[in-house]
């Protein structure tokens, strides 16, 4: 064999050789997309699978109540004829996570305001790690916390004055009144429930302004800016993608909250409109009766899931559809 | 010539490391001095001391002397916000805030001023007018400033700096990230703009400081060089260093 044709022969085999890789790297490349899309598609069978099994399971109850479950305040399942209405657990629900988001918003984005842009470098990790630990803490703990600490430090030293003092004015004597003020209430919950949201804030607040770029700061503090300015007109307009996916993530938990809202909410199907009376939410309902309930009961609180699960999904399109409008206001 | 600004004998420390090792130089009032040298020279920071945005960083601190009509601005309990209102920057890269066009200029305007409407109206008009960009974007001043090219980002940024009135505008690499017509208007309107202010401008091209600049400041490891004459400093240098960095010899 000439050397010349000892080279072509070479050339043809290392040929060979690349296509045998390509395939095998072209099957990789195959299955490796596939693994993928079936993971993803996983999650939309799975979110199916779940909406399916609570219709099944909570159908006797939308065949008794139908949608004027919505509106029935009453729950009376001991009854021979048992009367079940949400209005009470919905009322609950979206009352103790709006209060809880009134409080934990401002105070978490505050924090984390102060822990980007304030805050001197050695206090900044102790704080950060501390917000960190509040979220570890499980959920009982706060709960038992509410119920034995909280609960009775507000029931005896900050509702009474509160009480007393809105007890002349219309309306507020209605939202702050309170015939006896125990260690549980609507409001004990949401507090409880703004602190165990407050990491969920603060955590995905520093880390989005955390990429807002320097130089955009810069150049705002080189027009004059004050801190409060260039937080209030760039880092917070920049980021506000990100802060409301975080408030919604928040809030998600805080809607869908069971353990710490069933010990200090009362379980108690009344609505009149104080928010230091106790109350119940949907998720704190199922918790406390799922266990001892049977048949359309049963069926009941399974339609409740339901509720919670389309609540969840209104608020995380309403969040949506908010972005898309500031978008279209800032001119994008 | 009056000096608006005199740097002297001016340290700047990074933590411990010395970034500026004592420099000494005049800003003329309405002219333009320009900053060369390879990078890492210590250019930009000297810059970054004339309107203290340093202090927005912790461990950065400077030592001499800066004094901006009469007054030492590194001397503690100044008012930084209005410092940088007077001494304005435009940055490296187009960095407009994530609001309209016209807020982009109007918000600046109304954090120090008290102007109605009609007033607002005609500064950012005037704002945009001056830095060459107001017949690109009067029909979409509600369009947001990211939506806008580099180059009419790079503008924006100009005349957000210029609608304030600042006395001095630092400029830092403004055409780096810009196409040679966008770095032409630009060039075009620091000479414009050098009639009714004291303007410094960090570059790393050679040509753009001989095209805009009177005065030419050679930096090199933190210190200077040579400073003098645009015309002079790219003819007739009297360091060698400098003569090897204009004809592209090192840096």
């Amino acid at each position: 064999m000439s050397v010349s044709e000892h080279r072509v022969s070479l050339l043809a085999q290392s040929a060979a050789d690349r296509a045998k890789v390509l395939v095998s790297m072209a099957t990789g490349d195959r299955i490796f997309s596939t693994v993928t899309r079936v993971c993803a598609y996983g999650v939309l069978l799975l979110l199916a699978g779940i909406m399916l099994s609570l219709v099944i399971g909570a159908w006797p109850a939308i065949q008794a109540f139908g949608l004027e479950f919505l509106v029935t305040r009453r729950w009376a399942p001991q009854l021979d004829e048992p009367v079940l209405g949400a209005l009470a657990p919905i009322y609950g629900t979206l009352l103790t996570s709006f209060i809880a988001m009134i409080i934990a918003v401002p105070f978490g984005l505050g924090v984390a305001i102060f822990l980007t842009e304030l805050c001197p470098i050695p206090l900044r990790r102790p704080i950060r790690v501390a917000i960190e630990l509040l979220a570890g803490v499980p959920s009982i703990i706060y709960g038992m916390w509410g119920f034995f600490v909280l609960g009775p430090f507000l029931a005896q030293h900050v509702e009474p004055a509160i009480v007393w003092a809105v007890q002349d004015i219309p309306v507020l004597n209605t939202i702050f009144g309170a015939e006896v003020i125990s260690n549980i209430s609507l409001f004990n919950a949401s507090l409880i429930l703004a602190i165990m949201i407050l990491p969920f804030i603060t955590a995905i607040a520093v880390d989005v302004f955390g990429t807002v770029p320097p130089v955009l700061k810069e150049s705002a503090y080189g027009i004059g800016c004050t801190t409060w300015e260039v937080v209030k007109n760039v880092v917070i307009p920049f980021t506000r993608v990100g802060l409301v996916g975080g408030i919604m993530l928040a809030l998600g938990r805080a809607l869908g909250e069971t353990m710490a809202v069933t010990f200090i909410i009362g379980n108690s199907f009344q609505i009149d409109g104080s928010i230091f009376s106790p109350g119940t939410t949907i998720s704190a309902a199922i918790a406390s009766e799922f266990a001892e309930s049977s048949d359309v009961h049963r069926a009941a609180l399974m339609y409740l899931g339901l509720l919670l699960f389309i609540l969840t999904f209104i608020v995380l399109a309403a969040a949506r559809l908010m972005l898309a409008r500031l978008d279209k206001r800032a001119g994008a | 010539m009056t000096e608006k600004i005199s740097v002297r004998n001016l340290k700047f420390f990074y933590g411990a490391t010395l970034a500026l090792k004592g420099i000494s130089i005049p800003l003329y009032a309405n002219k333009v001095t320009a900053f060369i040298g390879p990078s890492g020279c210590g250019k930009s920071t000297l810059l970054r001391v004339l309107n203290r945005m340093y202090d927005l960083y912790p461990g950065q601190r400077a030592e001499g002397e800066v004094i901006f009509d009469g007054k030492n601005i590194l001397e503690p309990g100044q008012d930084l916000n209005l410092l940088r209102a007077r001494v304005g920057m435009v940055f490296q890269k187009p960095t407009p805030f994530p609001m309209t066009i016209y807020e982009n200029i109007a918000f600046g305007l109304k954090l120090y001023e008290n102007l109605s409407k009609s007033e607002l109206d005609g500064r950012v008009e005037d704002a945009l007018k001056r830095a060459a960009l107001w017949t690109e974007v009067k029909d979409k001043l509600g369009a947001n400033g990211l939506s806008l090219s580099g180059g009419q980002q790079q503008r924006l940024c100009i005349a957000r700096t210029v609608a304030i009135r600042p006395e001095v505008i630092l400029f830092d690499e403004p055409c780096s990230a810009l196409d040679p017509i966008s770095t032409a208007k630009i060039e075009e309107l620091i000479d414009e703009l050098k009639h009714d202010y004291t303007i410094a401008i960090v570059t790393h091209n050679m040509q753009q400081a001989a095209r805009v600049s009177e005065r030419t400041a050679f930096m090199y490891l933190g210190e200077l060089i040579e400073f003098g004459e645009t015309s002079k400093i790219f003819t007739a240098p009297s360091d060698p260093r400098t003569q090897d960095y204009i004809t592209g010899r090192f840096g």
